[in-house]
């Protein structure tokens, strides 16, 4: 006879199997295609899971962060992993920046616009036909707009309770890396610290997070279903061009990278696909990356059996800066731009939109949402092409292409340390092995 | 009465059928205007332009323009004008490119307000004088036709096309695939009073049009200009 408990672990673990995640993702489409009423009415069961998760990842961050900058400081080998993670990020990035503009400069070239998907567009730019982008006085000039803050005087929080206080992740992840090097430091001279408070933090938030994944289910369902319901599928025909794509690419990179996930920590390739589902889903039903950290990380080091310690390291820092999916996205939407207008680019532009994407998803970190498209103004204008046009075509189809863009975060997010961590967790089976 | 209208179309105002008749709000306005005053209309379609339509009633052609005519200083020191029967805002359509470029992380607004390039409009119409007065620093290029205008802009010769908010509004609805490349922008403080040219002398008929004008008010509407369709 299974204990109470036993059950209770069976039916945790049978909610939780993909087939339930994918399940929950198929009701999700259902209802929220159907165009009922029923897809809005979840919307509020769908906040209250994005403000469960979020309740915690401040303090598992300020809790991760020095722990992981801590065990980067103990000794070769960590220099080692450090050294294998950043040769593996530039890698990710140059291929991410590399594809978005060669794909789309291929396909646009070999299926140009037909005039009628051009009209069609045309119409769809001011949201209805023949309406104005804009109305101005001439007689006022209004205040001027304050420029962008350059530097990285606005990563620095001057008062860290107030970056806490307002969720400023950024400037709370560079205080948490500056806290964690000065107790490590302290630590060696006195032999004191509050690690050991730290890590009992980072457990619970773990216990928390594991606790809010029994729900994965339900807000999976309720955050997508009332995402879907609002979007015709015409408007994805118009921008047929686009759409393929964005999300052709973006598919084929999330099944690459899975593959490699599953060769690179030496796993059943069936089985990372379906243990890897859960991350996936998540991350696209709540469009949040740092939502994202806790299942992540889970899944990485106690389903997929990646070094837990690398992925302490690397994969709080990444989810917070390195945004994979707006590189693509950026440098697919300025080559949709460029295609539409008739502009062609050479090798050199090229080059230019990969880096220029690569820099604008580093200016979308801390914004979310349809404000995250603003940076893609500093890679348009250098070729002469108007933000003003691009905005308001892709902020339509902004709710799908925002899923995506997180799903590519964290996958290729997650390659990276079972990449850089290949060789240390070999070394250490062979060790265990060897003793 | 004889009423003064282009030699060229200006849909949906007025429009010359192929069996020679006329066709339009215009055309329907006059009628009724006709039909208050009980006289017999007589179309005029002889001025090759709009400035030229005030010569006609200055020179005793016609007794009255109306033929989208907007109210100019310079018009004033030859005819009398009606009280507006519809103001219409003036508009640009502007190269979405050449504006990006220019506003360099501003707001294009800013661009559009100090723009210094090539401006183009039909020629011998009001539009002259208004980007003259309202952009000194640019450099207004005139063109015979609204058509020729659009040509102008869509091969590059001019970067904004200036003239009213139902004409750009128009073109967009015939082309939305110029959409893509042009933006539409409306100048909300400058407004174009259409109004009839009046002769001189005529005070009484200008008395009574003003009254007729205040009867029918709302006779012309944006939306109904830009969706009234009249078969040929």
């Amino acid at each position: 006879m299974p204990t109470s408990k036993q059950l209770l672990k069976d039916v945790a673990r049978c909610w939780n199997h993909p087939i339930t995640v994918l399940g929950a993702v198929a009701v999700a489409l259902v209802i929220g295609t159907s165009g009922g009423p029923i897809a809005e009415s979840l919307r509020p069961i769908g906040d209250l899971y994005i403000a469960l998760l979020q309740m915690c990842v401040l303090p598992f961050l300020l809790a991760t962060i020095p722990l992981a900058v801590r065990a980067a400081m103990r000794g070769p080998t960590n220099v080692e992993i450090i050294r294998s993670l950043v040769v593996w990020i530039v890698c990710a990035i140059v291929v991410i920046g590399m594809i978005g503009v060669l794909v789309p400069a291929i396909v646009f070239h070999l299926a140009p616009f037909e005039p009628g998907t051009i009209k069609a567009v045309g119409a769809l730019v001011g949201g209805s036909v023949g309406s104005v982008d804009l109305e101005f006085n001439l007689d006022s000039s209004g205040p001027a707009p304050a420029d962008a803050s350059n530097g990285l005087v606005p990563l620095v929080p001057s008062n860290i309770f107030s970056a806490l206080s307002t969720d400023d992740t950024m400037r709370v992840l560079v205080f948490a890396a500056i806290f964690g090097i000065a107790m490590a430091v302290s630590e060696r001279r006195t032999g004191r610290s509050f690690f050991g408070a730290l890590e009992s933090l980072h457990d619970a938030c773990l216990l928390i997070f594991q606790w809010l994944n029994l729900l994965v289910p339900v807000g999976i369902i309720a955050l997508i279903a009332p995402q879907i319901a609002p979007l015709g599928p015409q408007v994805y025909v118009m921008l047929a061009h686009f759409s393929y794509v964005f999300f052709g690419l973006s598919a084929a990179i999330l099944i690459v990278s899975i593959l490699i996930l599953g060769v690179a920590l030496r796993l059943n390739l069936p089985l990372t696909f379906a243990r890897f589902s859960r991350p996936l889903m998540v991350a696209a039903a709540t469009r949040n990356t740092l939502a994202c950290i806790p299942i992540a990380m889970e899944t990485m080091t106690r389903e997929l059996h990646a070094s837990q310690e690398t992925c302490e390291l690397y994969l709080p820092v990444a989810f917070a800066t390195l945004r994979f999916g707006t590189m693509l996205h950026f440098a697919v939407a300025t080559m949709f731009i460029g295609a539409l207008l008739g502009r062609s680019f050479g090798l050199g532009d090229l080059l230019m939109v990969a880096v220029l994407s690569v820099a604008g998803s580093f200016a979308t970190l801390g914004i979310s949402g349809a404000a995250a498209l603003a940076p893609l103004a500093g890679v348009l204008r250098p070729f002469g092409l108007p933000y003003e046009l691009a905005f308001p075509l892709l902020v339509i189809v902004d709710p799908l292409v925002h899923m995506v863009r997180i799903m590519l975060n964290v996958t290729v997010n997650c390659i990276v340390p079972a990449l850089a961590a290949g060789k240390q967790h070999t070394k250490i089976t062979q060790l265990a092995a060897k003793e | 009465m004889r009423i003064a209208i282009t030699h060229f179309d200006i849909p949906p105002f007025h429009m010359r059928r192929s069996d020679g008749t006329f066709i339009g709000k215009d055309i329907e306005f006059a009628q009724k205007l006709g039909d208050a005053l009980n006289v017999k209309i007589n179309f005029v379609d002889s001025p090759p332009s709009f400035d030229a339509v005030v010569p006609a009633i200055a020179e005793n052609r016609a007794d009255i323009g109306l033929s989208k005519l907007s109210q100019t200083y310079e018009r004033l020191a030859y005819v009398h004008f009606s009280a507006p029967y519809v103001t219409l805002r003036h508009a640009l359509l502007y190269n979405r490119a050449t504006i990006s470029r220019l506003s360099n992380r501003r707001s294009p607004e800013g661009a559009l307000r100090d723009f210094r390039g090539n401006i183009g409009v039909i020629g011998a119409s009001a539009y002259v004088d208004f980007a003259q007065a309202n952009y000194p620093k640019a450099n207004v290029v005139q063109f015979p036709t609204w058509e020729a205008t659009i040509e102008a802009l869509k091969s590059g010769k001019i970067d904004i096309v200036y003239r009213d908010e139902f004409e750009i509004r128009s073109a967009l609805i015939h082309d939305p695939a110029i959409h893509i490349e042009f933006g539409a922008a409306v100048i909300a403080d400058r407004r174009s009073f259409l109004t009839m040219a009046i002769c001189d002398s005529c005070l009484k008929l200008e008395e009574f049009i003003n009254y007729f004008i205040a009867q029918h008010a709302g006779f012309y509407s944006l939306d109904d200009l830009l969706t009234i369709s009249y078969g040929d």
